[in-house]
């Protein structure tokens, strides 16, 4: 095992350890502050998962999440449907996948790649968010919907009701850790490989036999899907969904996740999205405006300043060290 | 002519106003070794395209085991048993060499040879685990030609195999080529006539466009019009 | 009869406005190869600029001649302080626009407070077109837009600035190496395309709601338009503002004007997959 490999693990193991012995430290409230930014954390790994193995940015990927909080928020709000959650997370997951599919096939196929398909993905954000807020008589318009009942199933004789805080906390905890290893075991692999293969060029690849198209368009519609199950999660906590879950704040706040925590460590993007977001609350508890415009501050030092992340500080101050030592 | 595998007929290509090719054939055998060379702007790297199907011909067609390859997707032809190197050497520069071979031969379906003997074929072995991006020149193209025998060819077209190489690598090249003689067919593209010397095998000589001779290489070295138009310049 | 004209009209007005936002986006995107997210705010400045000119007693003409200022000055701020240390990084010269987009969107909110900003039209009242009754200002903005397009297409075609401009995008080093100096080119370029937009921005501001974020939906339209319409050529700006805006008309008229959008959407999708190359340019692959 390459010594990288070693310290993703160590580092993964010790979040996991610590997302253990937390409900021992915290009440209820803190649990439930931590669940949801874990929630955004699964979304941000969604994310990395395509921009950091493919190198093409999407800019609309809170579409994924919004029409995965929707799907859920309508199929567990119809109280016709039996088994809505386990449903609702199943629509909601295919829902997502569905549009990343069609929307994936034309722009991979049709050789968009790139500053392109970052455009399109905006305008699909974009577009997502105006559905949301003009077609009112299924989504509730502008104020969304309300009262989703929380995630409760039977599966097997096991019981799951996540109506209390502890229970929802490790159910959201369980399954980013779960997804985030996954994901890092199919990106180090040979599927990840070729991806990266793909992404120094692609011409290559083909001409080795990859079809390269359908490689970038799978790994999308696999971080669409993860994104709409997390979307799903998210409006069952929350308990209602609105348009601005799908909408471009969101899309641009999970980019920062990722760039800050480090795009292509699938952990960094986690991370980054628990720490932000505390930075958020505290930033926004002043004035609630001042907060994009900080945003847009940490754009553009990220891109002059931090270009891997925080991340790489570590790596920066280490490579520092070495040079003095061989210096001497 | 049961084992005709490529086989190029009255092959035409223009521009606009422009005649890139014309009336150009070629027929390659099964685990034949050829070579096509003329001067810079002479059609090769566009004869070659043809050849791999990224360009469909104005006129004439090109088949490969009769089938009409234009257009296809480049996955599909490098599926069909035709492998490629370009001209500027082009590997997977962030993937090790030993990555850039498993990602080779992951590109068909059943790769025979395994990744330590290809790196001992290019003579890579003990640069294993280096960043392709941080190998010499050379060593690239020698790198992508491993590439290219990974994805197990019934066709190798290399296109100035050696461009950017030492006298040294030229040869070890040639030497690298000639011992692959017999598995499949190859066909390179070259204006480096120590190599093609080297090889010494069927020659397709274009000037503007057109077919100006073709033969053993030992013929065409002593062609007089060969000599006029191309050797003599050197 | 009158509700076809009406149509037209309507789909006119949109299809100039696309022209001038996508001439800017035409030149950065499609011709240096910048994506930059921050070209919809060059739209609100401009608006703004006409709004902060009316509320402080000036003429709604002299806002118009200022929008183009305050989109040029923005744009060359932009150029200079940004993009031009990145033209070698596409996605961290996406990720820093939309950082400067964000910053200006909240610095005009900080500055003009929230809410749509009231902007009046320089004549009240409509023109009597035999076939139908349409509102005059639209008419003067489709006159403007058409007499700007215009005199850019001479500006490029017929002076040394121009020629400038087309040597550098038809090939850098080439260029360079007869003595242009390109980094002063496409800042130029880039600042003019701002300019336009600015305009574009004055121009659209009676008729739109004048808000801090009201540049998102120009940004996205003027990226179809160029991707639709494909790049380098007049020509190709014109396609693509027509086939968006024509179609954005003709299906608000008949749906909602977000689902209009996800088909204007869906419809680009396609037409780049059948030509790769854009709507303009003959070859498809």
């Amino acid at each position: 095992m390459i010594a990288r490999d070693r310290n993703w693990l160590l580092i993964f193991a010790v979040c996991v350890a610590l997302a253990i012995v937390y409900p021992l430290f915290a009440d209820g409230y803190k649990l439930t502050v931590i669940r949801d930014a874990l929630i955004f954390g699964l979304f941000a790994a969604s994310l990395d998962f395509f921009w950091g193995r493919t190198g093409i940015l999407c800019f609309g990927h809170a579409a994924f999440f919004g029409i995965g909080g929707y799907i859920m928020a309508l199929i567990t709000l119809n109280d016709a449907i039996p088994f809505g959650s386990l449903l609702g997370i199943a629509g909601a997951v295919t829902g997502a996948a569905f549009v990343a599919a069609i929307i994936g096939y034309f722009l991979f196929f049709g050789g968009i790649r790139g500053s392109y398909f970052t455009i399109v993905t905006l305008a699909m954000g974009v577009i997502c968010q105006q559905a949301a807020v003009s077609w009112s008589s299924v989504t509730g318009g502008d104020s969304g919907l309300i009262g989703i009942p929380p995630i409760a199933f039977d599966l097997g004789g096991l019981h799951v009701d996540l109506s209390q805080d502890l229970p929802s906390y490790i159910f959201v905890a369980a399954i980013a850790a779960v997804v985030v290893l996954a994901l890092w075991s199919i990106s180090r692999g040979r599927w990840g490989m070729v991806l990266t293969a793909i992404q120094d060029n692609e011409v290559r690849a083909a001409a080795l036999g990859h079809n390269a198209p359908l490689r970038l368009l799978v790994t999308f519609v696999l971080s669409a899907a993860i994104a709409g199950l997390a979307g799903a999660l998210y409006v069952c906590m929350a308990g209602l969904v609105a348009p601005d879950l799908s909408g471009l704040l969101l899309s641009t706040e999970v980019i920062v996740w990722v760039a800050v925590g480090g795009r292509g460590t699938l952990l960094g993007p986690v991370l980054g999205a628990i720490f932000i977001q505390r930075a958020q609350q505290t930033i926004s508890s002043f004035n609630p405006s001042l907060w994009p415009l900080l945003l847009g501050c940490v754009f553009v030092v990220i891109v002059f300043v931090l270009p891997d992340g925080i991340l790489s500080i570590y790596a920066r101050v280490k490579s520092l060290f070495k040079g003095r030592r061989r210096a001497r | 002519m049961s084992d005709v595998l490529l086989k190029a007929e009255n092959v035409g290509i223009r521009f606009g106003g422009l005649q890139a090719l014309e009336a150009l054939n070629l027929t390659v055998h099964d685990k034949e070794l050829c070579c096509i060379i003329g001067p810079n702007g002479a059609g090769k790297s566009t004869f070659l395209n043809v050849l791999t199907g990224t360009l469909r011909p104005t006129s004439g067609s090109v088949r490969f085991l009769g089938h009409d390859i234009a257009g296809l997707p480049l996955h599909r032809i490098a599926r069909l048993g035709i492998a490629r190197k370009f001209q500027i050497p082009s590997i997977f520069p962030s993937l090790s060499v030993e990555d850039n071979l498993k990602v080779a031969r992951w590109g068909v379906p059943s790769p025979v040879r395994p990744v330590g003997e290809l790196m001992e074929l290019v003579a890579l072995t003990d640069r294993a685990a280096t960043l392709a991006g941080e190998l010499a020149h050379g060593q690239k193209q020698w790198l992508e030609i491993g590439m290219a025998l990974a994805i197990e060819p019934r066709l190798l077209l290399l296109d100035e195999p050696t461009a950017g190489m030492t006298p040294q690598e030229t040869l070890a090249t040639a030497e690298m080529l000639l011992r692959l003689k017999g598995e499949f067919s190859i066909v390179a593209v070259e204006h480096d006539i120590r190599f093609v010397r080297a090889l010494n095998c069927e020659t397709l000589v274009l000037h503007q466009g057109r077919r100006l001779r073709s033969g053993p290489f030992h013929e065409i070295e002593t062609d007089e019009m060969v000599r006029d138009v191309y050797l003599g310049r050197r | 009869m009158d509700f076809a004209v009406t149509t037209l009209l309507n789909a006119l007005t949109l299809i100039s406005i696309l022209m001038l936002v996508g001439l800017g986006l035409a030149i950065s995107f499609g011709l240096m190869n910048v994506t930059n997210l921050a070209h919809g705010e060059f739209v609100t400045v401009g608006a703004f600029a006409v709004y902060f000119v009316q509320s402080m007693g000036g003429s709604f003409w002299l806002g118009l001649a200022a929008a183009p200022i305050a989109g040029a000055v923005v744009g060359c701020i932009l150029e200079f302080a940004i993009i031009r240390h990145l033209y070698s990084r596409p996605v961290s010269t996406v990720l820093a626009t939309w950082g400067v987009s964000l910053i200006l969107q909240q610095g005009l909110e900080l500055a003009f407070g929230l809410g749509a900003k009231p902007v009046t039209p320089p004549v009240e009242g409509t023109f009597d077109l035999i076939f139908t009754v349409y509102p005059a200002y639209r008419l003067i903005l489709i006159g403007i837009a058409m007499v700007t397009l215009l005199g850019v297409i001479l500006l490029i075609s017929r002076t040394s600035f121009g020629l400038d401009i087309r040597t550098v995008i038809q090939n850098r080093e080439m260029a360079e190496g007869v003595g242009i100096n390109t980094r002063r080119t496409y800042a130029i370029a880039f600042t003019f395309g701002a300019a336009i937009a600015g305009l574009a921005g004055g121009l659209v501001a009676p008729l739109a709601i004048v808000l801090p974020q009201m540049g998102v939906n120009y940004l996205a339209n003027a990226f179809f338009v160029v991707i639709v319409g494909g790049v380098g050529s007049i020509g190709g700006l014109v396609a693509g503002s027509v086939f968006v805006g024509g179609l954005t008309s003709v299906l608000n008229y008949q749906i909602s004007p977000s689902l209009a959008q996800a088909i204007v959407l869906l419809a680009a999708i396609v037409a780049v997959r059948l030509r790769p190359n854009g709507l303009f340019n003959g070859a498809s692959r």
